[in-house]
Order: C-alpha cells, then structure tokens, then sequence
C-alpha cells in the first residue's frame, strides 16, 4: 500500500508537471502528426515497385506510431531526469522512502498514458489521411501492450541517457542520435530489401523491430512477424531496460 | 543525550580536490548545530555525506544507522539550491512528498507553519525567490522529521519571512528535533545554534558554543570612528589602532573605555562622523578562522597606541 501511495503521488506529480507544460503537450502530440501530414498525405505511398513508400499505406502504421514510442520517453524520461539533477530533486528524494524503480515506473506510467492517446489519434489520423485500413479482429487489443511495454523499453533507455549526459541539452542530442537511426532501420518506413544484405541481420538488435513486426502483424499483415514471440522480446527488452535505467538513475553526485 | 549524527575521519576528494579531509564530529540528538565557512569549504559535501547522498571514506551514522539504511520517515532534507517542479502549486508540492512517506503531516498546515498559507495556488514558479524558499523549507518538514538538514534554508528570504522561519526552528528544536544547518548567515547561526562548527578547506577548525566560539576566538569588543584620520593623528590613545576604509578601529575598547577614547579624540583635535562600539560575535571568529580577516586593512599603517589610560 505505502507503494502505491509513493508511485502514485509521484505519478501525479509527474503527470501534472506535463500538462502543464503547454508547448511539451503540444509537441508532443504535433510531432507525430506533422509525420503523418509530410509523408502520408504530402509525400503519400505510391506502390511502384520500388524505392521509400512503396508499400500500401497499411504497411506504415508501425512507423507512425514508432515515432511516438520511441522519441517521446526517450526525450522526456532524459530530460526529466536532467531536470530533477539540475535541480537537486534527487538528492532530496534519496533522503526519502520514493525507490528509484518507483520513481521510474511512475515516470513510465505516465508516459503510456501520454503516448497511448497520441496512438489512438495517430492511428486515426492514419487511417483518415493515408487511406490506410486497419485489420479490425479480437487481436487488435494486444496494440495496448505492445504500446506500453514500448514505452516502457525507451523510458529504460531514456533513463540510462540521463544517466549518461549532463544537461537537457545533451539529453536531446543522445536522443536524437539513438532514435533516428532505430527510427529508420527497425522495420518501420524502410524495408529490409532496401538495406544491404550484410545488414539486415542488425535490425534483429532493434527493440523497435519487434514492436514494428508485432503491430504490423496485428494491424496490416498477419505474416509480417509472430505476434506472441514479437510481444514476448518486446516485454522481455521492457523489463531489462527499465531494470537497468532504474539502477541508473542517480542516486548519489 | 543520545547521537543522532556521528561522523569519524570523513574524507571525500573530487579529483585532485580535497572536499573533506578527515572530519569528525558528533550532534546530539535535540541539538542543533550550525555549519559555517567559506563558499567551497566543504559544507554541502558534509551534509551530503551525512544524508547519504555522497559516497565518502570515513563512517557516517544517522540515528546509529548508515545514511543509506536509516527509516528515511525519521529524515528531513532540504538541499542547497534546491529547485522543484515549476509549475505545481506550494500546495501540490508540499502534497507531492507527503505522499512518499507512510504518515505526513497534514501539507495545509505545514504551509501555514512557513508563512505560505495564503499563497498554497500559486504555481511555484510564480511566488517571488523568498516563498520559493519557504516552500521547498515545508517539503522538508512534511514527514515531521527526528534530524532536519537545512542547507542555507533561508537564503532570498527577507528578513521578516527569515525571522519567521527561525521561531519555527526554534519551536522544532523545543520539541526535540535535531538541526544540521548550514549557513553563510553569522546572524541566524548564532542565534540559532546550540553549536557551531567551521569549516575552512575541509578542515573543522572549530566546534563549540557560539559564545565559546567567541569568546576563544573572537577577540575583543572595539569602537569604529568614521574618519579621515590616520593612526599618526591617535598615537598614544592607549588602544591598538588601526586604520582601514575611512575608519579607525581602535581594539580592546570595553563599554566603559568608549568615553576615554571621545576624550582622547577631541584632546587631539580629531574630526570624526560617527562611533560605533562593536562586541565581538561570531562574525569575527569567522574571519580569523578562515584567514579572511581584514583583508582590506593589510595594505594601511597598524599603529598601536603607547601609555595612554591602560
């Protein structure tokens, strides 16, 4: 119970200090729908045979909604955590009953929650502006996890990036370094045929691959990947980060 | 007495920089004790090694246990430059860490004890720096705390705010709580504290009373005349004298001596705008301690006096 209590003060804490932040709110919903807009309807897939978007549109809802997944705890959870050393915070709450991995499951919490509603309008937006149809089956609910449990992976690595760098800024610039190459090389916007052979195993290192596989799966194509091993390395990759990212949010200077 | 805070041979070193070198010291449980020195003596690196918060060489207990393994709802901190989530209100703030500990105060009442009562909506980032401060002092009470670190708590607090938050330590010390406090502020130190320890270059170089402190340490009670004068004008007043900034600081000058000193400046035809008879306090022992002391006097004449009434 005194658990609860602690991660759910620190998740209102943490869910407040968000909204409150109108632009943050704002660009973080924009973002993803500024992708939407360049590439599924100013770009827009036609299927030629080749090069980038030449799949159907359905191909790139895992893409979409990667965008938000992966930048979002990524930049927020490393920016918090920038934050909080900034401005002392987790000196004070060491000196307190708060646990790292309950400061850090709180954090995450809020994420899912924020990065679940820009998922529902991501996904109604694709469908809405790319012509994009969505596989309606009993399966579809399994999105939900497969969203949380990829929140969950890149709150890990976001935590691990505030441990690594020093400032907001270079919380950013270590963000930005990891997500645009996972962005573009899991499966999501780029096919494997278009890489060289030599690496297409890499993209098996991705966690964003599994996500990309499971939901395309779910949402597009039912042999795009096995859902239940997707959502398994998925979860298994959630737990290990966000152990680790635990462990590595300060505790001392 | 039991302790509350036990530091032995405490060392801590950031690359070739020596924090802390070898401090030991020992805070009674009810007591409270005021930290003093330098910018860079090591004050926040002593309170981190003591809330836990540095890794140091040496032992560190608090209430007999190390900082990382004490009931932490027994542990209040207040860390310097402490700066929380801007835009939660002093009431959402003061809730927030209530809600991380097993039982807290009510945070309504805590903000009531701090002075912020009326001001509970407003966004944190909106109240000017002295509630600021007096918010982040109630976030530090909210669990009721045994041992209280305040780490210059009352810094960008005015000075009827800082007198208000001094007759709360006062009441929480009256009802056995134990107060580390570090400060740059001889005032609130001296008043505050049972007592005192400095620190210059991570060294103690001194523990005590504040009036043992001072009365070893701090020399005498002297009287400043504002003047042009120099030494040469008061040769043979009977006083150390020295000069420095427009002033005469003659030393040694009890209460009853200040008339023999008047007499003594209008005998010589001394012109002067103002006296100002100084006692000695904890200021002074701060100065001497640290090799600060009247640095803008060194490049002017020290004359003392020679016969003269004493």
């Amino acid at each position: 119970m005194s658990r609860a209590r602690r991660v759910a003060s620190e998740f209102r804490a943490a869910w407040y200090a968000f909204v409150r932040r109108r632009t943050a709110v704002f660009f973080t919903f924009f973002f993803p729908v500024i992708i939407i807009l360049i590439f599924g309807a100013l770009v827009r897939t036609q299927p030629t045979g080749g090069g980038i978007f030449a799949e159907p549109p359905g191909y790139y809802i895992p893409g979409y909604l990667a965008v938000v997944v992966l930048f979002t705890p990524l930049s927020r959870v490393g920016s918090t955590i920038a934050r909080h050393r900034e401005g002392n915070r987790f000196e004070k709450l060491a000196t307190t009953p708060l646990r790292r991995w309950e400061w850090l499951l709180a954090q995450t919490l809020v994420n899912v929650v924020v990065i679940g509603l820009a998922s529902l309008l991501l996904l109604g937006l694709t469908v809405l502006v790319t012509d994009a149809v969505v596989r309606v089956t009993p399966a579809l609910l399994l999105l939900g996890p497969f969203v949380a449990l990829g929140v969950a992976v890149f709150c890990g690595v976001g935590a691990i990036l505030g441990y690594v760098t020093e400032s907001q800024d270079g919380v950013i610039a270590a963000s930005n370094t990891v997500a645009l190459p996972l962005l573009f090389l899991s499966e999501t916007f780029v096919t494997p045929d278009l890489l060289p052979s030599w690496f297409r195993p890499l993209m098996a290192l991705s966690p964003l691959t599994y996500f990309s596989r499971g939901v395309r799966a779910l949402t597009y194509d039912p042999t795009a990947g096995d859902v239940g091993l997707s959502l398994a390395v998925v979860a298994v990759l959630a737990a290990a980060f966000f152990v680790v990212g635990a462990y590595a949010i300060p505790r001392t200077d | 007495m039991t302790e509350a805070l036990v530091a032995e041979n405490v060392r801590k070193e950031y690359g070739d920089v020596v924090a802390l070198d070898g401090v030991s010291l020992t805070v009674e449980s009810g007591e409270v004790f005021g930290l003093i020195g330098p910018n860079g003596a090591g004050k926040t690196t002593l309170t981190r090694a003591l809330t836990g918060t540095t890794r140091v060489d040496g032992e560190v207990r608090v209430l007999g246990d190390a900082p990382d393994a004490v009931d932490f709802q027994r542990v209040g901190l207040l860390p310097q430059s402490f700066s929380p989530a801007a835009r939660l209100t002093a009431r959402e703030l003061v809730s927030y860490y209530a809600g991380l500990y097993d039982e807290a105060r009510d945070p309504d009442a805590v903000l009531e004890d701090v002075g912020m009562a009326d001001d509970a909506a407003v966004h944190y980032e909106n109240l000017s720096g002295g509630q600021q401060r007096r918010t982040c002092v109630a976030t530090a009470l909210v669990n009721d705390p045994d041992v209280l670190f305040l780490d210059e708590p009352t810094t960008g607090i005015d000075p009827a705010g800082r007198r208000a938050l001094w007759r709360l330590l006062d009441d929480l010390a009256a009802g056995g709580t134990t107060i580390f406090l570090t400060s740059h502020s001889m005032t609130e130190v001296e008043r505050l504290a049972d007592r005192v320890g400095l620190l210059s270059d991570g060294e103690l170089v001194a523990v005590g009373t504040p009036a043992s402190l001072v009365a070893e340490h701090g020399g005498t009670s002297r009287l400043v005349v504002r003047t042009d004068a120099g030494t040469d004008a008061v040769a043979g007043a009977g006083f150390p004298v020295e000069a420095a900034d427009g002033e005469l600081v003659f030393h040694d000058v009890d209460a009853d001596d200040i008339g023999t000193v008047v007499a003594r400046l209008d005998e010589d035809g001394v012109g002067y705008e103002s006296l100002v008879w100084r006692q000695p306090g904890l200021e002074e022992v701060y100065l001497r301690l640290t090799g600060e002391q009247f640095e803008g006097a060194e490049a002017t004449a020290v004359a003392a006096g020679t016969g003269g009434a004493r």
